[in-house]
């Protein structure tokens, strides 16, 4: 069992993150300059987002497997987890297939200077929207005697 | 300190013998099939090493079943198509490519479309999408600088939609590296020079990047070395069966660094630098290596001064940050020598980029995926001043 028990709560966090992102213009205003439609397929627990950035503004589509999508990234739940804490090493994670990124990979490496910033912006909202257990950076306190 | 994470494969068998390429039986013997597609461009064909490799390959029981010459200076979408097309009807085996960068990718490429069939764009965009070892691929590099003969990946030039499509995958490592001296001996001065700039920065990057680990490290330092022994006489003495050999080798074992621990801004500057002004690739290396250094240099001046014995240099009696400059000199003292003769340009202004062009060069170097290795986080502003003084 991964850390999101449900899909309902994994696209609570992450779709509220994802919304999030589209919201901060730092971020939002480079992903929308790439124009890239992008699906991401999670497992354990399973579930489809996706993330589109050709109009005007961040549109972020839980359970869209319709639209035609350029990039499509498949990983676990808890890879996607770790990931947008900036804790996944992306050349591990696609050599070992841990991620599977299907599209034009270049436009993809593209972005991930673009998204560097959310990678400080996730504990922190997990935090202020009440997914505080979901933080893996918080210092560990033990239990009280 | 060790990396957290590292990982090493390189299947290829790399072979070096001054004149080699004429003589792969023992070599093919072993791949086991007889039957061979030549994938080439016109400017080596009229140079007469097709010819070459085709004739030692009938004069050892090898059949050629059809050529391909048409592969153009970017690796292009439509040649790979129409060149799998010819390889599948001829009847081959395996594929021979005999070129530069352009020619091995293609190749690869086409490998893909041989071995698999489907649409390159639709059926295998993505990172390590092929699921099981191709048809045999045997790589004969005729410059020194691209490494691809032992990289994981092919870049295709999509002329429709004026982009480059990158494929890394493991199972585009060729079988074969052939290493033969001879098949370098007729590159001119300027593209030995930029090649082996290519080559250089390869190595350097690799060596200072964020995903080197000791077993890239050691084939980067090793390709400096050989690089700053060879690439002088290699290009003022194209002749030199020695310096030629030298940067074979070298370019190949920069190729392995950097296929495992990639490249940073060097080649993000060099990338945009080629987008927008049509610069070269090696030039662009070259004119950006020792600026990339120095815009790095808090964060990769302890692993300078490590590379200072291959270099040829003596960091003895100076501190670590005189050291570590010492390396960017040593850098720039080669690409003097270089320009002393007259064939490597070391400014910008040289290669037609305008001074209003810079900070695009600026922005597309933060955009380029490279960024994500660099040592240094990439910041637009702080990278300018840089891009500026390579003017």
């Amino acid at each position: 069992m991964g850390t999101f028990k449900t899909p309902e709560k994994l696209e609570e966090v992450l779709v509220g993150f994802f919304k999030h992102m589209g919201d901060t213009p730092l971020i939002a205003d480079k992903l929308l300059k790439s124009g890239l439609i992008i699906r991401f397929n999670y497992t354990d627990p399973d579930l489809v987002v996706v993330v589109d950035c050709s109009g005007d503004k961040i549109d972020v589509r839980p359970h869209d497997t319709d639209t035609k999508a350029i990039v499509e990234m498949s990983m676990s739940a808890d890879i996607a987890h770790r990931f947008w804490f900036g804790m996944v090493n992306l050349t591990k994670a696609l050599t070992r297939k841990e991620m599977v990124a299907k599209g034009p990979i270049p436009k993809v490496l593209k972005l991930l200077p673009a998204i560097k910033p959310s990678y400080s912006m996730y504990p922190q909202y997990l935090e202020a929207n009440g997914y505080g257990e979901y933080n893996i950076t918080k210092a560990y306190t033990p239990p009280s005697a | 300190m060790l990396p957290e994470f590292f990982e090493f494969y390189n299947p290829t068998k790399v072979v070096y013998e001054d004149g080699v390429a004429t003589d792969l039986k023992p070599e093919l013997d072993i791949i086991g099939i007889t039957k061979y597609f030549i994938v080439s461009d016109h400017i080596i064909n009229d140079l007469g090493l097709v010819q070459k490799v085709a004739d030692g390959l009938a004069e050892a029981g090898f059949e050629v079943t059809g050529k391909y010459l048409d592969v153009a200076q970017d690796a292009r979408l439509n040649d790979v198509q129409t060149c799998a097309d010819q390889v599948k009807a001829s009847g081959a085996e395996g594929i021979i490519s005999i070129g530069g960068g352009s020619v091995i990718d293609t190749a690869k490429a086409v490998n893909i479309l041989f071995s698999e069939g489907g649409d390159l764009v639709d059926d295998y965009s993505g990172a390590h999408t092929l699921t099981r070892p191709l048809k045999p691929h045997v790589v004969i590099p005729t410059t020194a600088g691209t490494g691809s003969e032992v990289t994981m990946i092919a870049v295709i030039y999509d002329e429709e939609n004026k982009e480059k499509l990158a494929f890394p995958d493991k199972f585009l490592l060729p079988n074969l590296a052939v290493l033969d001296p001879q098949m370098t001996i007729t590159l001119p001065p300027k593209m030995t020079a930029a090649t082996g700039m290519d080559a250089l920065t390869h190595a350097i990057e690799a060596y200072v990047g964020t995903q080197a680990s000791p077993i890239s490290d050691a084939f980067a330092m090793g390709a400096v070395e050989l690089i700053f022994k060879n690439l002088v006489t290699a290009t003022q003495n194209g002749e030199d069966v020695e310096a030629r050999g030298g940067m074979l080798i070298a370019s190949t074992m920069a190729g392995i660094a950097f296929t495992h621990s990639m490249c940073g801004c060097i080649h993000g500057m060099a990338h945009a630098t080629g987008g927008l002004y049509r610069v070269p690739h090696g030039v662009a290396n070259g004119i950006f290596l020792p600026f990339g250094m120095e815009y790095n240099f808090e964060e990769i001046k302890e692993k300078l001064v490590r590379l200072l014995p291959a270099m040829g240099e003596d960091a003895s009696g100076l501190s670590e940050d005189e050291a570590a400059r010492l390396a960017i000199a040593a850098v720039r003292k080669l690409s003097k020598q270089l320009n002393d003769l007259d064939a490597l340009p070391i400014r910008l202004r040289d290669v037609g980029v305008p001074e209003e062009g810079l900070e695009a060069i600026a922005e597309g170097a933060l955009n380029d995926g490279t960024s994500f290795y660099n040592p240094r986080d990439m910041d637009e502003e702080e990278l300018l001043p840089y891009i500026k003084n390579a003017y």
